[in-house]
């Protein structure tokens, strides 16, 4: 186990290198000069000039692509123009808005969707599971901006039940939480439902029954443990499309996370700070990742 | 039992980081703005205050200037309790307001301002705003009450200057104390508010300063929320989150207009949107031809259809609030017209005019909408329109460039003359390039060249006599209007939204909404 955390560690400063080249190509491609966008909208050309020597874009590009991997190595993402030097504080203090919102999506699609799967599992075929079903499909087919934007409408709006922007106390954390979820929480539903079904049929739980279990303990006590490797798999897959879930959810409940931050860089043309935050989500992927194998190897005895 | 521990400070890690750094105190009367840009530095020079207009916004609440604007942009005083401009225009001698004091206690004098108006001009330090203060030469202090300013050249506009948000007077000791790096994030003037916290790119919080020369402030907290989406902010204000929230869009006026707890304000701006015509083309150097793309679109049609009536259509090259604004003649729409006109200039069915158009996307308020319909309406007088919508990050670039790599015969464009001075707007879109070869000096990108505009122009910069002043730029807006080097499109109206209760919220006519002297 230790092993495989040396090596997925081990191998990170080489997927970031990667990262960072195959961005500083694309964005040798991208329309648009940085150095005209730093200068403002009135400078005149000898001014574009100076500033475009100042960042040093008037060097050989490999000589900037050699800055750049030098400059990261000492933690400094470059000049940022909207924030007038490295961006990497400014992003970092915003990381824990997003940690806490993709973990607190995490646990409700877990809280939620392994519960409605085995309700389902259970009573296959009988009404719950027609019910349960058809909400996994409309969850499923709602985009998290409209759901997002129903219930800013519904609870924000109409009910003044709930705050709809900001982070500002555990209230706030509430409709940004179900609208990140709400595709995950169906995911996560339907694949509990379906493993569950294919487990009852297993001899082990022939076995189980004969010795005289409820079907209840059954269930919890020896089926669940099988069924979690797959719905931890689901999870690890789809934390990638939590965190870019959560670049749109947290424009729309201006929630001060580092995917807002990634939109407001974007409107800004502020390539440093693109860059900078695909980095760190990047990273935060990895490590995702990462914890997810590490539970993977802990829950399923025939790893470790 | 370990595991689970495991996971419960992997969970409550980032809620304590993330609630801590959001803990606020609600007390006292308190208003709340949603801005729709962030303020993300507080510094007047080294990149002024970085966005517009939110950074000015709050600008406007942290600091005063020698000189200001009331909400219909005419020059008041501040700081300086009279100006006067030397009869040659080549200085400006101002009275400064006795007993001023700076939000650290330092007292506000005339070398104070002198420091303040050495930092404007000093071009490594301030890049932005140039042509509001490169005329800045030497200043004088007389006594502590008395500042003369030198200028290099005569420059009638220079109140306009002063007058500019950008021109806010920043506390000398402060300067010292935080550094020139340090000044963005603390900044301290001799404005009614003075800062509590700041958390650049999201909030700004700011208390009524006991001490300010014209008296406490009607609120005692005032915070600015950057919230960048629009039907976000509009969600805030409907739930009460917030108490005022800037640049509604025009779609969702009516639903806010048909809630009694709200009340929405506009003022009508200073710029003029328009298509640049490029001048270098030959058919489009054709005056006939420029006519008739006018007489071909509808403006009073974009500006009630698209902009469902919060736009108005142009009488002149500048827009009616702008200092020196004349009215010169109403737009005419005549497809008829327009078609004779195109035939007389040689183009007709076999040999039909084709223009490269460019549209910004997102950039202007409804600017795709606006150039579908412009498209449209010229196919109908028989001009083939190609649209090209041009990628934000490189539409300024694709505008300005050297006449040999000029791709557009249309460009959606629109000038915002921050300083309210209509003489620095005609300077920047239709004095003539020094070399109409290489890229514009400013902003004359349809490379327009008359040197009658260039003689007024040059009168109304440097004639002491406002009559004459008034007559010249009366004048030349009469020449270019006519020249038509744009095709006339609509002035859209800024649209502010407040909570009912909330009173003198003022919307400024350069997009500014200003907080300074609101209250509940």
């Amino acid at each position: 186990m230790l092993g495989v955390l040396a090596y997925r560690l081990g191998m990170m400063p080489l997927i970031i290198v990667a990262v960072v080249t195959i961005l500083f190509i694309i964005f040798q491609f991208i329309p648009g000069d940085e150095a005209t966008l730093v200068a403002g909208a009135t400078a005149t050309q000898s001014e574009i000039r100076q500033v475009r020597h100042q960042l040093g874009l008037d060097r050989p590009i490999l000589v900037q692509y050699g800055v750049r991997l030098g400059e990261l190595a000492h933690a400094d993402l470059g000049y940022s123009p909207t924030f007038r030097g490295n961006p990497l504080p400014r992003i970092l203090e915003r990381v824990p808005a997003t940690l806490l919102l993709t973990a607190s999506a995490i646990t409700l699609a877990v809280v939620a969707g392994v519960p409605a799967g085995l309700f389902a599992a259970f009573f296959v075929n009988g009404w719950p599971d027609f019910a349960i079903s058809a909400a996994v499909v409309g969850l499923l087919a709602v985009p998290n901006f409209w759901l997002g934007m129903m219930l800013i409408a519904l609870f924000a709006v109409q009910l003044h039940w709930l705050p709809s922007i900001g982070l500002n106390g555990p209230l706030t954390l509430i409709m940004p939480t179900v609208a990140l979820a709400a595709r995950l929480i169906a995911l996560i539903g339907r694949i509990t439902r379906g493993v569950v079904i294919e487990e009852m049929r297993k001899d082990y739980v022939r076995t189980a029954r004969a010795k005289g279990l409820s079907d209840r303990v059954t269930l919890v006590r020896h089926v669940l443990p099988n069924a979690l490797i797959p719905i931890v798999t689901v999870i690890g897959l789809q934390t990638g499309y939590l965190l870019g879930g959560s670049v749109v959810v947290e424009r729309l409940f201006d929630w001060p996370g580092i995917g807002d931050l990634l939109l407001t860089a974007v409107g800004l043309r502020d390539y440093t700070l693109v860059q900078g935050i695909t980095i760190i989500f990047v990273v935060g992927f990895l490590l995702i990742n990462l914890a997810v194998e590490l539970l993977y190897r802990l829950i399923n005895p025939r790893l470790r | 039992m370990r595991r689970r521990q495991i996971m419960a400070m992997a969970a409550g890690f980032p809620a304590a980081m993330a609630f801590r750094a959001q803990a606020q105190s609600e007390s006292g009367a308190s208003l709340t703005y949603g801005q729709s840009t962030a303020v993300l530095t507080l510094d007047p020079v080294h990149g002024s205050f970085t966005l517009y207009p939110g950074g000015y916004e709050a600008a406007l609440c942290l600091y005063d200037g020698l000189l200001s604007f009331d909400p219909s942009m005419r020059i008041v005083p501040q700081l300086a309790s009279s100006f006067q401009m030397g009869p040659d225009l080549r200085s400006c001698t101002l009275k400064l307001r006795p007993n001023v004091r700076f939000q650290d206690g330092t007292s506000f004098d005339s070398s104070a301002a002198r420091f303040n108006l050495a930092r404007l001009a000093d071009k490594q330090r301030n890049p932005t705003n140039r042509p509001l203060w490169d005329p800045v030469g030497e200043v004088e202090t007389p006594d502590v009450e008395t500042v003369v300013i030198h200028l290099s050249r005569p420059f009638s506009q220079f109140p306009n200057s002063l007058a500019h948000a950008s021109g806010a007077m920043v506390s000398p000791a402060a300067v010292q104390k935080y550094g020139e790096a340090g000044i963005a994030k603390n900044p301290v003037g001799a404005g009614p508010y003075r800062m509590v916290r700041f958390d650049p790119g999201q909030n700004l919080e700011m208390e009524a300063f006991e001490s300010y020369w014209g008296g406490k402030a009607k609120t005692q907290r005032l915070v600015f929320k950057s919230i960048s989406e629009a039907s976000t902010r509009v969600s805030a204000l409907r739930s009460g989150a917030v108490d005022v929230v800037d640049t509604v869009p025009v779609s969702l006026v009516a639903q806010l207009k048909r809630d009694p707890t709200l009340r929405v304000v506009t003022s009508s701006s200073l710029r003029p949107m328009g298509f640049a015509i490029n001048l270098t083309r030959p058919p489009l150097a054709d005056l006939r031809v420029r006519q008739a793309l006018n007489l071909a679109v509808p403006v009073e049609t974009i500006a009630s259809k698209v902009f469902f009536g919060y736009a108005q259509a142009p009488d002149s090259p500048l827009a009616p609030d702008t200092q020196g604004y004349a009215p010169v003649s109403k737009l005419i729409y005549d497809p008829a017209k327009a078609k004779s006109l195109l035939t007389a200039a040689g183009h007709g069915p076999d040999k039909p005019l084709d223009l490269v158009m460019y549209v910004s996307s997102g950039l202007f308020p409804g600017d795709v909408s606006v150039g579908e319909v412009v498209a449209n309406e010229l196919q109908q007088v028989g001009v083939r329109v190609q649209i090209t919508k041009v990628e934000s990050g490189s539409y300024w670039d694709a505008l300005r460039q050297d006449r040999a790599n000029l791709k557009w015969d249309l460009a959606l464009f629109g000038f915002n003359p921050s300083n309210a001075s209509g003489l620095y707007q005609l300077d920047s879109l239709f004095k003539s390039n020094t070399d109409d070869g290489a890229r514009p000096d400013v902003w004359n990108i349809g490379r327009y060249r008359n040197p009658d505009v260039d003689r007024l122009l040059r009168q109304a910069e440097t004639d002491p006599e406002p009559a004459k002043v008034a007559a010249a730029m009366k004048q030349a807006q009469e020449i270019i209007w006519h020249d038509a080097p744009y095709i006339w499109l609509q002035i859209n109206d800024n649209v502010t939204a407040t909570r009912k209760q909330v009173a003198d919220v003022q919307v400024w006519p350069v997009v500014f909404t200003v907080l300074r002297d609101a209250g509940t």
